[in-house]
């Protein structure tokens, strides 16, 4: 197993927002998961990250090892890497300057973004480039990527998909997908997909389209009571 | 400042000492003491015979930047500078000034008043590095005069600070002159006094000033700057701070001053901590704390 969550748990400012979440994840393989607003998903990434605000409970092994309390730098060097949802400005920061600082692996992105400031004024497709190009560069083993497919156009988004699928999915990286959208796993074709609501995982399934057609027609609490995804692992 | 910069420079002082100086038909670089000798005209500028310090005459446009180095390398050494620079009519240049001592533990003073006058239509780019140990103290007092359609671009730097550092620039600007004056200034371990002024005397001149200041490790930082619009004018005050730890303080003030009614002048002033999102995601890059600090601090320098 790449990946084993158990039992994980986490509060923020007295609230629980992981209420024990149970993950497994195999090499190479592609995990999907949907859920809706404020479910916990942008937070689970965020802890597997190793997002050091987060009081965790539970553990997180990786390769057999704990991490549950390693810091995100040093989970990057384990191949760890999380593609934000949001990511933040970095004012007088060059795009360029910080690939070169970070790289472990050449890109080549020809995008003029390059010469302007990490994510200061860039539309939402922009960001979502920057940040796939980024994790390129860091030469991950494990990608966590946070609605990388939000704000994406159609082109946008078949581009994107393209690339994660040829330089990490078909290279064996494992990639953990959180998304809205049906659209992009009909490319990236996951192995599994998990629905996530109220910080609890309610259901694993391996068909992500019936998943899709369930949460369209009755939502996603009706995966927890479908008899077709109660095959909790 | 390496072993290249010192060997290309202009004009080289090493402590009281000048190293080199520089000379042809267009441009001039001399002590300003030799100045005060040669050139009578030069005496009006200074407000008493210097000592110490260079002259800088560019008589006719150049095609290359000029560099002086002025550097401290032996132990308590004072240097009493009174630097005089004159820019012809219609002359164009880049300048490129560092000050600096060579090593820790030397207990250096350097003391500096400076004028530069820039003529009619003359434009000058000059950037100021200054580069000390946290036992040096540094003091000076710079003076811009900008005739009719000139245009400063002076860039202030200061990014190994002097355990004591007390620096103001003014430019005083007549009709159409324009002038930015930008202070990049790191601090550690180090208190200092910075007060950047510019007077707008001239119709439809323009000046800005931008400061960026960052506290580290027991800094403090005052900092002042001011415009005066004496005359119809457009300035512009921006003034920034981070602080980097807890154990630094900065005090900003900004102030306005016009007295003519068709003038436009503002300001925006803050104060603020590293973003910790910043610092998550960087670290999420792979970099420790340390350095996602430096980067995120080397950007808000960056202006």
């Amino acid at each position: 197993m790449l990946l084993e969550v158990q039992k994980l748990k986490v509060k923020v400012e007295g609230k629980e927002i992981l209420k024990g979440i149970d993950l497994k994840i195999k090499k190479g393989e592609v995990l999907a998961l949907l859920g809706p607003n404020a479910s916990g998903k942008s937070t689970l990434a965020k802890v597997l990250s190793g997002d050091i605000k987060y009081k965790v409970s539970g553990k997180i092994l990786f390769n057999g090892k704990d991490i549950t309390n390693l810091l995100p730098e040093k989970r990057v060097k384990l191949g760890i890497v999380l593609s934000w949802q949001n990511p933040p400005a970095i004012k007088g920061v060059k795009l360029s300057n910080l690939l070169e600082k970070i790289s472990r692996k050449k890109v080549n992105l020809k995008e003029d973004i390059l010469d302007r400031d990490v994510n200061l004024n860039f539309s939402g497709g922009e960001k979502k480039v920057s940040e796939l190009y980024q994790i390129l560069a860091l030469n991950p083993k494990l990608v966590i990527f946070d609605e990388i497919d939000s704000g994406l156009d159609l082109e946008k988004l078949k581009d994107v998909s393209r690339i994660i699928k040829k330089e990490l999915v078909d290279k064996g990286v494992t990639i953990i997908f959180i998304t809205h959208s049906g659209e992009v796993l009909k490319f990236l074709k996951p192995n599994v997909v998990n629905v996530m609501v109220g910080g609890r995982i309610i259901c694993r399934q391996k068909d992500f389209k019936k998943v899709f057609k369930t949460i369209k027609r009755y939502g996603y609490d009706r995966c927890k009571k479908y008899p077709l995804f109660a095959n909790k692992s | 400042m390496d072993m290249t910069d010192v060997k290309n420079t202009h004009y080289l002082q090493i402590n009281h000492k000048i190293e080199k100086t520089f000379s042809n038909e267009d441009v001039l670089i001399i002590s300003s003491t030799e100045a005060w000798e040669k050139f009578n005209w030069t005496r009006k500028y200074f407000s008493k015979k210097p000592r110490q310090g260079y002259f800088l005459w560019v008589k006719k446009q150049v095609n290359f930047p000029l560099f002086s180095c002025v550097l401290i390398n032996s132990k308590k050494t004072t240097q009493d500078l009174q630097n005089l620079a004159v820019l012809e009519k219609g002359i164009d240049i880049s300048l490129f000034g560092s000050c600096l001592s060579s090593k820790p533990g030397l207990y250096g003073s350097h003391n500096a008043y400076g004028k530069f006058v820039l003529k009619e239509g003359s434009s000058l780019k000059y950037e100021h590095r200054h580069s000390w140990d946290t036992n040096d103290k540094v003091k000076t007092r710079y003076t811009f005069i900008l005739e009719e359609n000139t245009k400063l671009n002076y860039i202030f730097k200061s990014i190994n600070a002097p355990g004591k550092m007390d620096i103001e620039n003014k430019a005083e600007l007549s009709d159409n002159a324009s002038c930015e004056i930008k202070a990049v200034i790191d601090c550690k371990n180090s208190e200092m006094r910075i007060n950047d002024i510019i007077e707008l005397k001239g119709k439809q001149s323009s000046g800005q000033i931008q400061m960026r200041l960052v506290g580290r490790e027991k800094s403090i930082i005052y900092a002042n700057s001011e415009i005066l619009a004496k005359a119809q004018s457009k300035g512009h005050l921006d003034c920034q701070g981070l602080l980097v730890d807890e154990s630094s303080k900065i005090s900003l003030v900004p102030r306005l001053f016009c007295s003519n009614k068709k003038s436009q002048i503002t300001h925006e002033a803050s104060i603020g901590k590293i973003s910790q999102e910043q610092l998550s995601y960087l670290r999420t890059r792979g970099l420790n704390e340390k350095q996602a600090i430096s980067l995120i601090v080397n950007g808000f320098l960056n202006i």
